[in-house]
């Protein structure tokens, strides 16, 4: 469904050059999720941000579908692949009702039926017909998340780029909105991107995954195989022990790192 | 029983709103001795204004109210300003979630620091400097000399969080407040700052009340958990016994976590019953 | 549309505007209103900006019916000049024995014509200029801003000055000028706006849905830049009727014997000492309206602009 071939993202030149992305590849079966993990500065979310037009391809290819995507990427492929941004409190226009910015996208790509789909896109989520004249405001945060999910559903995408979706959420919010995606994905059939920091989120939605540190990609894995702790490299060990909470014994994931 | 470094019965916090009252939070007791205690909770539940109402930092249309506010016998609550003044920075300090908001961007990291030493302890350049410079070698800074001579700006997060703890615990103080100091930093990084915060914590014999939206971190740093919810304690234990957690809320953030040990799916959510919030 | 629940009590009224769960796109926006008013209204200063701006509308469109005598034609010239305010004359009479009283109403429209049209002419240049100009950036941000920068670099009233010498005297060319020198300020906020508003994820997710350029600088720029000018609009009218005022002072705004209040004042200049009502009471009518154009402002900012009150 997805390939990306020798992906480099640069930004600027000379002596201010910052190679953010530096030749990564790796290709998402249809149906597939796929993790990128990471820490800050690793460039996990800037592989999002140039899949979708929103960071420049500063050298290789990013296929969906076999076929290349073209800069600036036509409407055909907004109406394939879509993104959920990390901070739902920002992620949504704060002027805009829940009906305006789900209509928004029907209105661009001339959907009839506006009115039905806008009701089965807040079905789809979770959430009644009585949310749907609300400001952002009046909602919660899991609220805002379930509203850009159903607003990047709505033109019935079949890639879905989900960029640290929970990460701004309570934990007992992240439950109910990685069920959801869970539950959307099998119903609909959608292919996932997911980048998150946190293992266990990756681990839980998805089945591969690539560990990524400075912009480049350091392991491909299985979820499979970071549960039963087989990741071969050390700095995939560090971070599932560091996800595993603080230990006093004296383990030093610092050491790892400077490997 | 001697005295406990803190003691804090019914402490209540409230903001003067136009549209009413709303208490962030709602008469929390406990006592802290030399020990790591967390108090761990989801965002409003009131824990970041709990340890704000004990320095004194609570915002302007706030109230605080409290049977009994102690700290090693002093009243915070009828103690003068001078002396809040000279105990806040002398011997409780608070690190927050984000050095990049609490370093002064225009100082460096050294002036900073023997800053804060010299308004608690009387002491010429010459020993403040040196203080200083010992003390970031104490968070383990790899060229001491270097960062103190750096502004904010050029240290990442996680040496700029560092920087941080020096600077606050360069007065020895008995008692720090940690709210969320390692949630804006990446994983491996706030374990390290972690390890450095455990080994000052535990080598001085400070009291640390660690706040935190992070019942897995929290219990495996501290000795005690409080949890809580809407403004109260709903759950007081030891944080080897969190298993054991009696509460279903306790019980629920547990569980609705997604762990590499296991897979659960779908993740149990949190029901919340109402009657928590009474 | 829910529009029952209208009729009923005011208390089940504002449960209808103040509902978590609006039933239409209206019960929303009349809410979203109708909290802007509490709040705006909370500030007694701002609903006094507010009657005196409703005021003047009112005095305009009434003019006909309030006004007791004719604002061109004169009385008695031998009889009726420069009298003082009295009780057929409320404010006194000018030197071509005019009621002054009925001049200043008539006034009010003049005033409006000149408000209405200077922000309906500027706001959408100032807006359009600096969303366009902070959205796209590069080379269109360079050119818009220079030339903005140039019609900044002029003195207002020299500028509009030189303009009524080029186009000759009279209330339209006036207005023209005055609104072509308002616009830069109104381009330098809306760009600054929307410098902030451009990389917000917002945006993004819009852009990534495909929207073109117009669309989103219109659809989802706009709106956000809107409030704040709106705000710097209504304090500007102050200013804007001051220069009005001034070029009718000058004798190059509205032309003798239409009852502009800048003229006004002008024509009272010369009985200042023995008949100061003549000058003194248009003045006082310009001091009225501008004060309430900038209690409103500041009110409506406390609203609108939550930022830049505090």
């Amino acid at each position: 469904m997805l390939d990306i071939q020798n992906l480099n993202v640069v930004y600027g030149t000379g002596r201010l050059r910052v190679d953010a992305v530096k030749n990564v590849s790796f290709h998402v079966e249809p149906g597939a999720a796929y993790g990128l993990v990471g820490e800050s500065g690793s460039g996990k979310s800037t592989v999002l941000r140039a899949i979708c037009g929103l960071a420049p391809i500063s050298d290789g290819r990013v296929l969906v579908d076999g076929q290349a995507v073209t800069t600036p990427r036509g409407k055909a492929f907004y109406r394939t692949v879509q993104m959920v941004f990390q901070d739902p409190y920002a992620s949504l226009h704060p002027r805009h009702t829940v009906d305006r910015t789900l209509s928004e996208p029907l209105a661009i790509h001339g959907e009839k039926d506006a009115e039905a789909r806008i009701l089965q896109a807040l079905r789809e989520v979770g959430l009644g017909p009585s949310f749907r004249f609300r400001y952002p405001h009046q909602l919660s945060g899991g609220q805002r998340q379930r509203i850009a999910i159903a607003r990047a559903l709505i033109l019935r995408p079949k890639v879905l780029l989900l960029d640290e979706p929970t990460s701004a959420l309570d934990a007992s919010v992240q439950a109910e909105i990685l069920n959801l995606l869970d539950d959307l994905r099998r119903r609909l059939g959608l292919t996932y991107i997911l980048v998150s920091h946190d293992l266990a989120v990756v681990a839980h939605l998805c089945e591969r995954l690539l560990v990524m540190r400075n912009g480049e990609a350091v392991e491909e894995t299985l979820a499979e195989s970071l549960r039963s702790g087989a990741a071969s490299n050390g700095y995939t060990q560090a971070l599932i022990q560091a996800s595993q909470g603080f230990t006093r014994v004296a383990s030093q994931p610092a050491q790892a790192l400077a490997g | 029983m001697t005295t406990p470094l803190l003691d804090v019965e019914d402490l209540r916090v409230r903001f003067h709103l136009r549209t009413g009252i709303v208490e962030a939070v709602r008469g929390v007791s406990f006592q802290l001795g030399r020990e790591r205690l967390g108090i761990v909770g989801e965002s409003g539940s009131g824990k970041s204004q709990t340890g704000r109402a004990i320095l004194g930092l609570t915002p302007p249309p706030g109230e605080v109210t409290a049977k009994r506010l102690a700290f090693d016998g002093i009243d915070l609550l009828t103690a003068s300003k001078r002396t809040l003044r000279t105990l806040r920075g002398g011997r409780i300090s608070m690190v927050m979630q984000d050095p990049k908001y609490s370093l002064n961007p225009v100082m460096t990291i050294g002036e900073q620091i023997i800053e804060a030493y010299q308004a608690h302890a009387k002491a010429s350049r010459n020993e403040a400097r040196d203080k200083a410079l010992a003390m970031l070698e104490a968070v383990k800074m790899r060229d001491p000399g270097r960062v103190f001579s750096l502004y904010p700006h050029e240290v990442s997060g996680g040496m700029g969080q560092r920087a941080m703890i020096a600077m606050m615990l360069v007065t020895d103080p008995d008692m720090l407040i940690a709210d969320e100091p390692t949630s804006a930093l990446d994983v491996t990084v706030s374990m390290e700052v972690l390890r450095i915060l455990d080994e000052l914590v535990t080598e001085r014999g400070m009291g640390l009340i660690f706040i935190s939206h992070d019942l897995k971190l929290v219990s495996s740093f501290c000795d005690r958990v409080l949890v809580m919810y809407a403004g109260r304690v709903v759950e007081e234990l030891e944080a080897k016994n969190l298993r054991e957690a009696q509460h279903p809320y306790t019980q629920g953030l547990m569980r609705c976590l997604p762990t590499l040990a296991d897979d659960v799916r779908p993740l149990p959510t949190l029901n919340r019953d109402p009657s928590w919030a009474l | 549309m829910a529009g029952a629940p209208l009729a009923e009590q005011p208390s089940s009224l504002r449960a209808w505007l103040l509902s978590a769960e609006p039933n239409s796109r209206w019960q929303a926006r009349l809410g979203r209103f109708y909290l802007g008013w509490r709040a705006f209204t909370r500030n007694p200063l701002a609903v006094v900006g507010l009657s005196v701006v409703v005021l003047l509308v009112l005095v305009a469109i009434f003019a006909d019916v309030i006004a007791p005598y004719s604002p061109v034609a004169g009385g008695d010239l031998r009889t009726q000049r420069l009298l003082p305010p009295s009780a057929t004359f409320w404010l006194g009479t000018d030197d071509q024995a005019r009621d002054i009283f009925s001049r200043i109403i008539y006034g009010s429209r003049i005033t409006l014509f000149v408000i209405v049209l200077v922000a309906l002419i500027a706001t959408p240049i100032g807006l359009l200029v600096g969303t366009v100009s902070g959205y796209l950036g590069g080379w269109v941000d360079t050119v818009l801003m220079r030339t903005t920068d140039i019609f900044l670099a002029f003195p207002r009233l020299i500028l509009a000055l030189a303009f009524v010498a080029a186009l000759g005297p009279g209330i339209e060319n006036a207005v023209i000028a005055i609104a072509i020198t308002s616009w830069p300020p109104y381009a330098r906020i809306a760009r600054a706006e929307t410098l902030m508003i451009r990389n917000s994820d917002f945006i993004a997710a819009v852009k990534l849905q495909g929207a073109s350029t117009p669309r989103i600088i219109l659809g989802h720029v706009v709106p956000l830049c809107l409030s704040s000018l709106i705000v710097r609009v209504t304090l500007d009218m102050a200013g804007i009727i001051l220069t009005a005022a001034g070029l009718g002072f000058l004798g190059l705004g509205a032309q003798p014997p239409t009852p502009e209040w800048g003229a006004m004042v002008a024509t009272g200049r010369n009985y200042l000492i023995d008949q100061w009502w003549v000058a003194a009471m248009p003045g006082i009518a310009i001091f009225v309206v501008s004060l309430g154009f900038n209690l409103l402002g500041d009110g409506l900012r406390d609203v609108l602009d939550p930022k830049a009150a505090k």
